[in-house]
């Protein structure tokens, strides 16, 4: 028997068998996210095709 | 720890042969870790004209090779070999087949880098006729001293054989086991091992085939765009290197220490998975803007790039779930007010915190690296270190230093000198980072570049945004002074630790997933098909670039010079006034030899 | 496989990012014309550069109305020529090679910008605008002196262009 996670079953679990809903997290990573569109297109749009000498060819 | 049963014993308790190469290993990185910070501080302060007195610009790039080899080369392997071992011995529970095998890699490791170091630091002496002075990609036709590459050879031998020493265990651990799921921890250091071979087999025939003979003046010339792509084939996948042993760490031992248990053990192995498929058929988007390579290979190495997002993107939310989980089990609520319940006041678990915040920091500036014509904004400019200071330099090296506050009484039995200094130098480290690594992108906004001695320039002036350049080297000057006590704060922590008695009762546990692997289907542990698949993403990847590169410049080269780096001054000038010289007396020669034939020639006519 | 529902929707969402930075980026080659450096011109003997009719004699050349090519070559440790001359408005292909080791080629601040590769040659076009005088680096390190590599873009008047144009045959 291994001393590992595939141990699974033996230990005790305070949830039971209720599903545990990661809400906090949904919520962070939704932050994450909005802060990833914002910058993305700040940076893609605004800074990058905004600068001089832009490559043509 | 609650699971009583299993914490009785510390991993040096139970396999003290396995322990002593633990510690080895982790001795070995944060003496690489020493002399990393030591360069890195010398050069913060150079490169941002703060303190120029203690080197010459043109010993900077010594510095930079040192900086740059020790910290990701030794520092992060021989962490990820001290890990793995752990990982393996651990999650198998049975020590290794064969301990003597087990130092054999050690010490062929140790050699190959203290050749690779000595090679590098000799470039600090003129009293030596040898350097390395290549920075840690060493791009051709830059040649460096052959014992740099030899050196560089050995160690990667002794990675291979170390992950053949892993595999070994496993088996024998499979034979007594049949049919069961190899466990999560040997997963992923057996699916992070097979990504290296792949990776690593390029630039060992890089360095075999060309660098090395050519170094020893065997071959004449190589094929510069050649061993640069050889190298990226290598330079991304090295990246996930160094970070795979970071993602175990917040798979497996971040959730417990936490309290919770891991959100999901089967999505841990489809991560894994991910990036043994996907980690290497990237490696051109370093080459963005190389001429020489098609832009149809550029744009089929940045879509594999893109979707390599994906298993870290998977990852951010697991990790997070599970130590939700644990604040949930600590009683937290609300939607961010769990966030209060959590051990902030232990150095593991918000060192590695931190680490993963700055890692989801970098990952907005990787996006930008990874899209292909966004590229010409940053590539080779600052930015590029200010974001891999984020990944490599933090995710990777906070989440090590955090662990070890965690694994260090595992395998000595010594409980940590001072937990107080402990969490004051992974704050230390998140702020330092934090400054410097946000006035590096916003320099290399500014077109400031990167390897440099002396940024600044006589003919032109930066031009002023996110802060002058001027304001902004003092934040990078700042931060890496930071960064630097940090490093003080965690060697000098663990040198009062090894003081430190031997106690019992210090064993952790690691606690089992919420959805365990049982709910995996059973393919994700078929390593062969892995293998095959990502073997076939990689000669779909390469071949056909590799092939135009060597029918366009051919193997060694459209007729390239060699510069070496490490010829002494005087012999270099030497060959430059003996060369022109000797030219001079063959086109006199020649002259000579013309006016004759033509004197014979008017005579014969005459 | 169970995988959490909300761990669906993270999911899907990723994939979302990920395409919506693969379309931008296909986007800013479509739309504003963004090219890459690429393999559009032959290899070169780098030793032998002085044999080639456009780096023998590294200079800017007119060759067509408004369009102008610069043949760059990159050494340790600079450019030539320097300054890069070119009128204001025109179309200016730069030819970029190096006659030694890896370089780098940054108009700082802008988005000219290439690795200058021994026996490759790196063709970037771009538009120019007003008069302006821009600062080239060299952003890959190249040797001991690697720090000290500049040069410059100079952006002119057309007046300006000609009587330099005719008064340096250069």
């Amino acid at each position: 028997m291994s001393r590992t996670e595939t141990a699974g079953a033996s230990v005790d679990d305070a949830s039971g068998d209720e599903e545990f809903d990661p809400v906090g997290t949904l919520a962070l990573i939704a932050v994450y996210f909005a802060i990833l569109l914002i910058a993305w297109v700040y940076i893609y749009f605004i800074e990058f095709l905004g600068r001089d000498l832009v490559v043509v060819g | 720890m609650s699971d009583a049963l299993e914490a009785e014993e510390t991993f040096l308790d139970r396999y003290p042969a396995e322990a002593k190469v633990v510690r080895s290993a982790f001795l070995g990185s944060f003496l690489a870790l020493t002399l990393g910070a030591i360069f890195g501080i010398i050069q913060t302060l150079h490169r941002t004209g703060i303190f120029r007195g203690l080197i010459d610009s043109s010993d900077y790039y010594t510095v930079l090779t040192a900086h740059g080899v020790f910290l990701v080369i030794s520092f992060t392997v021989f962490f990820l070999v001290g890990l793995f071992t752990w990982a393996v011995v651990r999650s198998l529970d049975r020590p290794l087949v064969n301990i003597k095998i087990t130092w054999t890699w050690y010490l062929l490791m140790a050699g190959g880098m203290t050749m690779t170091g000595i090679s590098i630091l000799a470039g600090l002496t003129d009293a030596i006729d040898m350097s390395a002075d290549v920075l840690y990609t060493f791009y051709a036709p830059l040649q460096a001293h052959p014992l740099f590459y030899t050196g560089l050879a050995v160690f990667i031998v002794g990675s291979w054989l170390a992950g053949a020493d892993w595999f070994r265990t496993w088996l024998a651990w499979r034979e007594d086991n049949p049919g069961e799921r190899i466990p999560l921890q040997t997963f992923m250091v057996l699916t992070t091992m097979i990504m290296w071979y792949i990776a690593s087999s390029a630039v060992a025939a890089s360095v075999l085939i060309f660098l090395l003979p050519w170094s020893l003046g065997l071959i004449e010339s190589v094929n510069p765009t050649l061993t640069r792509t050889l190298f990226w084939f290598f330079g991304h996948p090295v990246v996930y290197f160094w970070l795979m042993p970071a993602y175990l760490l917040w798979y497996t031992v971040l959730p417990s220490i936490a309290g919770g248990r891991l959100f999901s053990d089967p999505l841990a192995r489809v991560v894994f998975v991910l990036f043994l498929l996907l980690s290497t058929p990237v490696g051109i988007h370093h080459q963005y803007l190389d001429p020489g390579i098609a832009e149809g290979f550029k744009f089929i190495s940045m879509t594999n790039t893109m979707f390599l997002l994906l298993p870290s993107l998977l990852t951010a939310f697991t990790v997070v779930a599970s130590v939700e989980y644990g604040a949930r089990q600590r009683g937290g609520t609300g939607v961010f007010g769990w966030l209060r319940s959590l051990p902030w006041r232990d150095p593991a678990f918000t060192g590695m915190m931190l680490a993963g915040l700055m890692f989801a920091a970098g990952g907005f500036s990787g996006m930008v690296n990874a899209g292909m014509n966004i590229n010409y904004m940053i590539h080779n400019t600052i930015w590029v270190p200010g974001h891999f200071h984020l990944t490599v330099g933090t995710a990777v090296a906070l989440t090590f230093m955090a662990a070890t506050y965690w694994l260090w009484p595992q395998i000595t039995n010594k409980p940590v000198y001072s937990r107080q200094i402990g969490l004051f130098q992974v704050v230390l480290w998140f702020i330092g980072m934090a400054l410097m690594s946000n006035a590096m992108h916003a320099q290399g906004l500014l077109g400031v570049p990167r390897r440099t001695a002396e940024p600044e320039y006589s003919g032109f002036e930066y031009p002023v945004a996110f802060g002058g350049f001027e304001e902004l080297n003092v934040q990078i000057a700042i931060g890496g002074t930071l960064l630097f006590l940090s490093t003080v704060l965690f060697i000098g922590n663990l040198v009062l630790t090894m003081g430190n008695p031997r106690v019992s009762g210090l064993a952790e546990t690691i606690r089992p997933a919420l959805s365990g692997p049982d709910d995996a289907p059973k393919v994700l542990d078929d390593l062969r098909i892995w293998v095959g698949i990502a073997v076939t993403l990689v000669v779909l990847a390469y071949a056909l670039p590799l092939a135009a590169i060597i029918n366009d410049g051919g193997l060694l080269g459209p007729g390239v010079g060699t510069y070496p780096v490490w010829i002494d001054t005087a012999v270099g000038a030497l060959a430059e006034v003996a060369v022109p010289a000797a030219w001079s007396l063959v086109d006199a020669l020649a002259f000579v030899g013309a006016r004759l034939l033509e004197a014979a020639a008017s005579g014969v006519m005459a | 496989m169970h995988i959490h529902a909300y761990e669906k929707i993270w999911l899907a969402l990723s994939i979302v990012l990920i395409l919506l930075l693969l379309g931008s980026v296909t986007y800013g080659a479509v739309g504003p014309g963004v090219a890459m450096v690429a393999d559009s011109e032959a290899q070169i003997d780098a030793n032998a550069l002085d044999e080639d009719d456009r780096f023998a004699e590294p200079r800017v050349e007119q060759v067509g109305e408004n369009e102008y090519e610069a043949y760059v070559v990159s050494y340790q440790f600079g450019f030539d020529p320097s300054p890069i001359v070119v009128p204001e408005n025109s179309t200016v292909t730069l030819q970029i090679t190096s006659r030694d080791v890896i370089h780098g080629f940054e108009v700082a601040g802008t988005n000219a910008n290439t690795m200058a590769v021994p026996g490759e040659v790196a063709e970037i076009t771009v538009e120019v605008g007003e008069p302006q005088e821009y600062g080239i680096v060299c952003n890959e390190y190249c040797g001991a002196g690697h720090h000290g590599m500049e040069g410059k873009l100079h952006v002119v008047t057309e007046e300006e262009f000609e009587s330099e144009d005719g008064g340096d045959s250069e």
